[in-house]
C-alpha cells in the first residue's frame, strides 16, 4: 500500500469497538472459518497488488526494446495466463470443501425464523410435541450444539444475518432455506436483515443470545411455561380493551394471535422494535402510540387515541412479562 | 493457400470456428447446471457416481482439445513468424487459428473448473 | 477515373464541394435535431449520458451526506431508498451502457475509415429513445415517484402494488424502452464492425477497439433480452395480476433473480470491456509501438464474453440454492479472472517493450488499472462462496463494485476523454487541470471506498438509510463521505476543464502521434467522415503505410467523390474486407425521432395505465416504422454499379447474407429469440419448482388440438414465404405474390389459433403461475404471427409497388429471416405448451 492514510484507516477501523455485529468479532464456528479464509484471501490479494505495482513501475521505466516481442509474449503467457490459472485452481481446491454445510443429526435443535416487514417471528423446535415456543426479534442458541435455522418469509424477501455467527441466508416467500451453525462463545450479539426489504430495512435487526447448554435448557423449560407478570393490572385490561390481542400473543393469556410479534416474556427482551431502541417504558409507550415515528412503514397501525398515561400503563404491563 | 493437404488443413478457421471452444465450455457449463438443478429439484439428490457428468466432461475436453489441435496445426504452417499483422490470407488465417488455440486453452481450463465442484460436493444441501 | 486524376487540385476541390454539400447538416432551430450524422448524434449521446452521470453522482453525494454520521435524519427512509435505486439504475442504464454506445457511435466510423455507420437513422432513433426514457426515469425523483426497490427490483417487494408504487412501473417500463435502444445500438455496431471496414482491413488488422465493441455488442444481444423477458413477466404481474413471482399462487421470486442476473452479470463486462478497449487504443500510442499480443486481447475479449454468462448465480449465493449449483458458478467466477489478468499483462508487456511517453491520458489509465486490480481481487474473494456469505449485501460489496466500476469504467472513460477530446473538438484539454483532477479522483475514490471494505466486514449491510452509533461505524463512514466530496470536486475540476476548452487554441492534427485510422480526423472537422476510404495494410496504418495521410486527404484511395449527390459508404466482406458494394446511407430525417416519440408514448402511457393512449401510440409506432422502412430502405438504385477509384466498380444494391440489412435482421432476431428463450426458461423453471406441473386442476393445459393447429399454420406460413423467396429469385413474381398472400392468411390464422388453446380450455392466468406462463408463451408467439403477417404484407406491397423485383429482393430475404425465427418460436412454444404436459 503506497498510501500512508490506509494504515491510519486500518488502525481506526480495528480499534473501533463493535463486538456485537461484526464478521471480525466471531462467536461461531462458521464465522471463524470464514474469518480465517478472509485473512488468507486478503494476504494473497495484497501480495498480488504489490507485485503488479512493482511490475508496472518497471514496465514504464524500462527503456525501449528492453523486452523483445518474444519476451513479451512469454510474459503474457506465464504471468498473465498460466500464473493466474494456477493460483485460481489452488484457490478453488481450497474453497470448494469449505462450502459443505455442517452435518446435522436428528436430535439437533431447529429454530424457525420468518422475516416480516420489519421484524422476526421466531419458533423454537417447531416440530416438537411440546407446546411450541414462539418468540420475536430475539434468537437464543446454545453454545457448542448444532443449531438448524429454518428460514422463510411471508411478505417480501429478507435475509438472516448474524455476522459473528455465520454467513447470511435469504428468507424467500415460498421457500424454506436451512442454515446450520454452531456457536462457540456465550454472549449477547446482534443480527440484521441483509436484503433490502422496504422502507425500514435499515431498522430490522434482532438480538442474539448465545447461552451455555445447561442455561439454554433451563431457559427453554422456563419459557414454555406461562409468562410471569400476567396479572389483571390496568395495563393488562387496556391491552385487552384496545384489541392488542388481535395481533399479539402472550403466553398464559387467551391472546394467541400470530399477526404481530409475540410479546411473551417481553420484559426480558434487550431491545424494542426489532433491535432499534432501548426498551424503556417511555420508548415502549411512544412506540404503541406512533410506531411509524420509530419505524417508517411498520405494519402496526398508530394509536393516537390511546392517552400517554394509558400507553404507559400498557408499557409497564409488557415490561413486567418475564 | 491450397485446398489439398491433410483434412485438418482443409478446415478453414472463420469467425464461427473461433467460438467453437468457448461454446463447448458454455454447453458443458449449461449441462452441469441443469443436471444439478433438475436432479436436486425433481429427485432430491444426484447419483453418487455421476456417469453422465463424467462422460459429458470427457467429451467436452476432447472436443476442445481437438479444436485446439486443429488450430495449432494451422498456426504452424511454414512461413513467417508472429506477429501475423499483414493484410494477407495466410496472416488472417494464422491470427484466427492462434486466437482459437488460446480460446481452446481457456475453455479447457474452464471445463476443468466446472468439473471440480463435483469432486468435492455430492449432495443437494 | 484513374489515380492520376487526383493530382488535379481543381478536381479535388470539386469533389470536396460535392462531398460537403451531400454531408451538409440540416439547419434551422428544429431541423438541426433531425441530423443523423454519427459525429453529431454521437456527441449528443455522449453529452446526455455525461449529464445523467453528473445527476446520479449528485444523488450519491446526498446519500453519503446522510450516512456521514450515525442516526442521521437529513433525508427520510423513503427518499433514501429512491436515491440509491436511482443512483444505481442511472449509472448502469443511463450512463455506463449508453456512454459506451455513444463513444462507439463517434469513434467506430473513424476507426473503420467509414463515412458513417450503416444505419445512421437507427443511431438517431436509439438516441431519442434514450433521451426520452432517461428523462422519464430520472425526472421521477422530482415528483417523489422514483423507483425505490433497488436497481435489482426484487419481487415480491416490487410486484406487490400495496408495497410499491408507480416507481416500480417507471423503472420497468422506462428502462425497457432504453433496453430497446441498447439493442438497436448493438445491431448498428455489430453490422458496422463486420461489414463496413475499409478494404484490406482483414480481421487480423481490425483496431482492438472494434474487436471489443463487436464482442460487447454481441453480449448485449444475449444479455439484455432475458431482462426484457423478465420485464414482461414483471409488468404482467403488476398490471394484470398474473402471479409469476407470487409464491402463494405457484410463482417464485427467484425466477426474477435468475432473469435479472443473467442480464446483470454480463452487464458488468458490457460496461467494463469498452473501457479496456480505450486502453487498447491509447497504450500503444503512449508506448510508441504496436500492441504486443493482439490475439491475446481477442482471446480475453471473447473468453470474458462467454464466461460472463456463467456467473449470474454468484449474485444469488445466499438464496439457498444447492451448494453444488453455487459451486459451478463460483468456479466460473474465478475462471473469468484469467482473461482479465491476460489483458492487464498485455498492457504491461507493451509498455515494457515500448518507449513510454508519459501523458495525462496514460496517467488516468494507470490509476484506473490500480483501482481496477484491487476491485478485481476483491471480486475473486467474493467469488469464493463461503466468504461471500459474509460479504454479500454488505458494504464490502459496495466497496468491491465501486472499485471495479470506477477503475474499470469511469476512470478509463476519463482517460478516453483526455485522449479523444482533440479528435472531437480539435483542442487539447489542460494537462495541469487534468492531473489535479486525477489526483483528486484517485485519492477520493480510495478514501471513499477503501473504508467500506472494513465497514462491510464490521457488519454494515447495504441499502440502509442510517445505522446505530453503537456499531462503531461512524469513523469509517465519515471517511467515506469526505472521500465522496473529494471525488466530486475532482469531477468538478474536469467539468471546468471542459468548459474552458472553447477558449483554447486548436491543437495540431493527431496530437498524440497515434497510428490508427481515427486520427485522420482533421481539427477543422468536415462532416464527411473521411476524405477517401483507404486501403488498409497494417494495424497502425498512419505509422506503417508510407504517405498514408496525404493519400487519404487527396482522395487517392476509394470513393473520393459523391457524384450522384448521395451519402455513401463501402461494404466489405466479414473475414477479409474485400469490397462488395457501395451502400447509400440514410439522410437527416424526422422519422427516427417521431418513431422514438411514439414508442416512448407506448411505455409512458402504460406506466400510467392509460391503455387507449398507449394503444394509439403503438399504432403510431408501427405506422412510423413502416413509413421509415418504405421510404428509406432497400431502394432500387438508378444504376447497378458505380466506380470507386482504382478501376474498381461496385454494385449499389445488395441482398441476402452479403447485405448489412440482412445482418441487421438476423442480429435483431437473435435478440428476439433470446428474450423468447427467457420466457421458455420460465416455463421449465416453474416445472422444476412444482411436484405437479401442470397442477392437477389444470392438467389438460391448453389442450393439444389448438397448439398443433397453430404450429401447422405457422409452419405453412413459413414454407410459403421461403417458397416465395426462391420462386421470386428465379423470376416467378406472380407465383411469389400468391405464395405471400397464402403466407399472410396463415399468419393471421396463426394469431387466433395460438390464443385459442388457452382460451378454449378456460385457463385463468390470475389463478396460478402455470396458466400465466402458458398464456404468456401463446401471446408471444401469436404476436409474432401478427408481425409476420405485417412483414409478408410489406413484402407483397413492395412487389406490387415496383420497389422489389427478382434482382432487388432484399425485403423478401429479410422477411424470410424473420420467418425462420417465427417458425422456431412456434415449434418451441406449441411443443412446450401442447405436448410437454403429456410427458411431464
Amino acid at each position: 500500500m503506497r498510501n500512508p492514510w490506509l494504515w491510519a484507516l486500518l488502525v481506526a477501523g480495528l480499534t473501533a469497538c463493535n463486538a456485537e455485529q461484526s464478521t471480525l468479532h466471531v462467536f461461531g464456528a462458521e464465522a471463524r472459518a470464514v474469518r480465517q479464509m478472509a485473512l488468507v484471501l486478503t494476504i494473497g490479494a495484497v501480495l498480488i497488488v504489490a507485485i503488479m505495482v512493482a511490475l508496472y513501475v518497471r514496465a514504464v521505466r524500462a527503456p525501449e526494446g528492453r523486452l523483445s516481442h518474444d519476451g513479451g509474449m512469454r510474459m503474457v503467457l506465464w504471468l498473465g495466463a498460466i500464473g493466474p490459472t494456477l493460483i485460481l485452481t489452488a484457490l478453488l481446491i481450497y474453497a470448494l470443501p469449505a462450502m459443505r454445510p455442517r452435518a446435522t443429526a436428528p436430535g439437533d435443535l431447529t429454530i424457525r425464523v420468518e422475516g416480516e416487514q420489519f421484524w422476526w417471528r421466531v419458533a423454537y423446535d417447531p416440530a416438537s410435541d411440546l407446546s411450541p415456543l414462539s418468540s420475536a426479534n430475539e434468537v437464543r442458541i446454545p453454545v457448542g450444539r448444532t443449531v438448524i435455522f429454518e428460514l422463510t418469509a411471508r411478505d417480501v424477501i429478507h435475509s438472516f444475518w448474524i455476522p459473528g455467527l455465520a454467513g447470511k441466508m435469504d428468507m424467500i416467500p415460498g421457500r424454506t432455506n436451512r442454515l446450520v451453525v454452531q456457536a462457540e462463545k456465550a454472549g449477547r450479539y446482534r443480527g440484521v436483515c441483509a436484503e433490502f426489504c422496504g422502507l425500514s430495512h435499515a431498522l430490522m435487526a434482532f438480538d442474539v443470545v448465545a447461552m451455555d447448554g445447561a442455561d439454554f435448557d433451563a431457559w427453554m423449560a422456563r419459557s414454555r411455561a406461562a409468562s410471569t407478570g400476567v396479572t389483571a393490572s390496568r395495563g393488562a385490561r387496556l391491552f385487552d380493551a384496545h384489541g392488542c390481542g388481535g395481533c399479539h400473543a402472550i403466553r398464559g393469556t387467551p391472546h394467541d394471535a400470530d399477526i404481530g410479534p409475540d410479546l411473551s416474556r417481553f420484559g426480558e427482551r434487550p431491545t424494542l422494535g426489532a433491535g432499534i431502541l432501548p426498551p424503556t417504558p417511555a420508548n415502549v409507550a411512544a412506540f404503541i402510540r406512533f410506531p411509524q415515528d420509530a419505524k417508517p412503514g411498520a405494519r402496526m397501525p398508530a394509536y393516537p387515541q390511546i392517552s400517554v398515561a394509558d400507553a404507559r400503563a400498557i408499557a409497564d404491563y409488557l415490561k413486567g412479562l418475564k | 493457400m491450397t485446398d489439398r493437404g491433410k483434412w485438418h488443413e482443409r478446415l478453414k478457421v472463420t469467425l464461427w470456428t473461433l467460438i467453437v471452444p468457448p461454446a463447448i465450455w458454455a454447453g458443458h457449463f449449461l449441462m452441469a447446471y441443469l443436471w444439478a438443478a433438475i436432479s436436486c429439484a425433481k429427485v432430491g439428490a444426484f447419483a453418487t457416481f455421476p456417469t453422465l457428468f463424467v462422460v459429458g466432461t470427457i467429451i467436452a475436453l476432447t472436443l476442445i482439445a481437438l479444436s485446439g489441435w486443429i488450430a495449432w496445426k494451422q498456426t504452424h504452417r511454414p512461413g513467417d513468424s508472429a506477429p501475423h499483422q499483414d493484410s494477407t490470407d495466410i496472416d488472417r488465417l494464422r491470427f484466427l487459428a492462434k486466437s482459437t488455440l488460446l480460446l481452446a486453452g481457456l475453455s479447457f481450463v474452464g471445463v476443468i473448473f466446472t468439473a471440480l465442484p463435483v469432486v468435492f460436493l455430492r449432495n443437494c444441501l | 477515373m484513374s489515380l492520376h486524376d487526383q493530382d488535379d487540385p481543381a478536381l479535388r476541390a470539386a469533389q470536396e464541394d460535392r462531398l460537403r454539400a451531400v454531408w451538409k447538416p440540416p439547419q434551422g432551430l428544429f431541423l438541426r435535431w433531425t441530423d443523423t450524422n454519427n459525429n453529431r448524434v454521437g456527441v449528443w449521446y455522449v453529452l446526455t449520458a455525461f449529464g445523467f452521470m453528473l445527476f446520479a453522482g449528485v444523488l450519491a453525494l446526498i446519500m453519503r451526506t446522510q450516512l456521514a454520521v450515525p442516526d442521521n435524519d437529513l433525508v427520510s427512509a423513503n427518499s433514501f431508498n429512491q436515491l440509491f435505486t436511482l443512483h444505481g439504475s442511472m449509472m448502469m442504464f443511463l450512463f455506463a451502457v449508453p456512454m459506451f454506445e455513444a463513444v462507439s457511435i463517434i469513434l467506430l466510423p473513424q476507426l473503420l475509415g467509414a463515412r458513417d455507420l450503416p444505419f445512421p437513422r437507427l443511431s438517431a432513433f436509439g438516441y431519442w429513445s434514450f433521451l426520452i426514457g432517461g428523462v422519464f426515469v430520472s425526472g421521477s425523483i422530482f415528483f417523489n415517484a422514483a423507483p425505490d426497490g433497488g436497481w435489482f427490483m426484487y419481487p415480491p417487494l416490487t410486484t406487490r402494488t400495496d408495497l410499491s408504487g408507480l416507481g416500480a412501473d417507471i423503472w420497468m417500463l422506462g428502462l425497457s424502452f432504453i433496453e430497446v435502444s441498447s439493442v438497436a445500438a448493438a445491431v448498428e455496431l455489430i453490422v458496422g464492425v463486420l461489414k463496413c471496414r475499409p478494404p484490406g482491413m482483414r480481421l487480423n488488422l481490425m483496431p482492438l477497439y472494434a474487436w471489443y465493441i463487436l464482442v460487447v455488442a454481441v453480449m448485449i444481444l444475449f444479455a439484455f433480452p432475458p431482462l426484457i423477458a423478465g420485464d414482461i413477466l414483471f409488468e404482467m404481474e403488476r398490471l394484470l395480476d398474473w402471479p409469476f413471482f407470487d409464491a402463494n399462487r405457484g410463482g417464485d421470486p427467484l425466477l426474477w433473480q435468475h432473469l435479472f442476473w443473467i442480464f446483470g452479470h454480463p452487464e458488468v463486462y458490457i460496461i467494463f470491456l469498452p473501457s479496456i478497449a480505450l486502453f487498447a487504443m491509447l497504450v500503444p500510442t503512449f508506448a510508441n509501438r504496436h500492441l504486443l499480443g493482439y490475439p491475446w486481447i481477442v482471446l480475453a475479449a471473447v473468453g470474458t464474453a462467454f464466461l460472463s454468462f456463467g456467473l449470474w448465480v454468484h449474485h444469488m449465493f445466499t438464496t439457498g440454492l444447492p451448494k453444488i449449483s453455487l459451486a459451478f458458478f463460483s468456479a466460473a467466477s474465478e475462471a473469468v479472472a484469467i482473461p482479465t489478468g491476460v489483458q492487464i499483462f498485455v498492457f504491461i508487456a507493451t509498455l515494457w517493450a515500448g518507449r513510454v511517453t508519459w501523458s495525462t491520458p496514460l496517467l488516468y489509465a494507470t490509476g484506473s488499472l490500480a483501482i481496477f486490480v484491487i476491485g478485481g481481487l476483491t471480486g475473486v474473494m467474493v467469488a469464493v462462496a463461503p466468504f461471500d456469505w459474509q460479504a454479500h449485501d454488505s458494504y464490502f460489496i459496495v466497496a468491491h463494485l465501486h472499485y471495479v466500476l470506477i477503475g474499470g469504467t469511469l476512470m478509463p472513460l476519463f482517460a478516453g476523454l483526455y485522449y479523444y477530446w482533440p479528435l472531437i473538438t480539435g483542442k487539447k484539454l489542460s494537462d495541469r487541470l487534468g492531473r489535479i483532477a486525477f489526483w483528486m479522483l484517485f485519492a477520493g475514490a480510495n478514501l471513499t471506498f477503501f473504508p467500506m471494505h472494513l465497514s462491510g466486514l464490521m457488519g454494515m449491510p447495504r441499502r440502509v438509510f442510517t445505522y446505530p452509533a453503537e456499531l462503531g461505524l461512524g469513523g469509517l463512514n465519515l471517511m467515506s463521505t469526505a472521500g465522496a466530496y473529494l471525488f466530486a470536486a475532482g469531477v468538478a475540476v474536469i467539468c471546468v476543464d471542459l468548459a474552458l476548452s472553447p477558449r483554447r487554441a486548436k491543437a495540431p492534427r493527431n496530437p498524440w502521434n497515434a497510428g490508427t485510422l481515427e486520427w485522420l480526423a482533421h481539427p477543422d472537422d468536415e462532416d464527411w467522415g473521411i476524405r477517401s476510404v483507404p486501403l488498409v495494410e497494417s494495424r497502425y496504418p498512419i505509422w506503417d503505410q508510407p504517405d498514408f495521410v496525404r493519400k487519404v486527404d487527396e482522395g487517392r484511395f476509394f470513393l473520393p467523390d459523391a457524384e450522384e449527390g448521395r451519402r455513401e459508404t463501402i461494404v466489405t466482406t466479414v473475414l477479409d474486407a474485400r469490397p462488395l458494394a457501395v451502400i447509400r446511407l440514410g439522410t437527416p430525417s424526422v422519422k427516427p425521432m417521431l418513431t422514438a416519440i411514439a414508442l416512448g408514448g407506448v411505455f409512458i402511457f402504460t406506466t400510467y395505465h392509460l391503455y387507449w393512449a398507449a394503444l394509439a401510440c403503438g399504432i403510431a409506432t408501427l405506422a412510423c416504422t413502416l413509413w421509415w422502412l418504405w421510404t428509406g430502405t432497400a431502394e432500387i438504385p438508378e444504376k447497378p454499379c458505380k466506380p470507386i477509384g482504382h478501376g474498381l466498380e461496385l454494385p449499389l444494391y445488395l441482398s441476402g447474407p452479403a447485405a448489412p440489412g440482412w445482418w441487421a435482421m438476423f442480429i435483431t432476431m437473435m435478440a428476439d429469440a433470446t428474450a423468447f428463450s427467457g420466457l421458455v426458461f420460465g416455463y421449465f423453471f416453474f416445472w422444476t419448482r412444482h411436484a405437479d406441473f401442470p397442477p392437477a386442476t389444470m392438467a389438460d393445459g391448453p389442450g393439444i388440438l389448438w397448439p398443433m393447429v397453430a404450429l401447422a399454420v405457422g409452419v405453412i406460413g413459413w414454407l410459403a414465404t421461403i417458397g416465395a423467396r426462391d420462386i421470386h429469385a428465379r423470376g416467378g413474381v406472380a407465383a411469389a405474390r400468391i405464395l405471400l398472400l397464402l403466407g399472410i392468411t396463415h399468419s393471421i390464422v396463426g394469431v387466433g389459433a395460438g390464443l385459442a388453446g388457452p382460451w378454449t380450455s378456460g385457463l385463468d392466468p390470475q389463478a396460478h403461475s402455470y396458466p400465466a406462463i402458458v398464456w404468456t408463451l401463446a401471446i408471444w408467439t401469436s404476436a409474432h404471427a401478427g408481425v409476420a403477417a405485417i412483414m409478408q404484407g410489406y413484402a407483397l406491397a413492395r412487389s406490387l409497388a415496383g420497389k422489389m423485383n427478382p434482382d432487388h429482393d432484399a425485403d423478401l430475404r429479410n422477411v424470410s429471416i424473420y420467418m425462420h425465427f417465427y417458425a422456431l418460436s412456434a415449434v418451441v412454444t406449441y411443443a412446450t405448451i401442447g405436448l410437454f404436459p403429456e410427458v411431464a
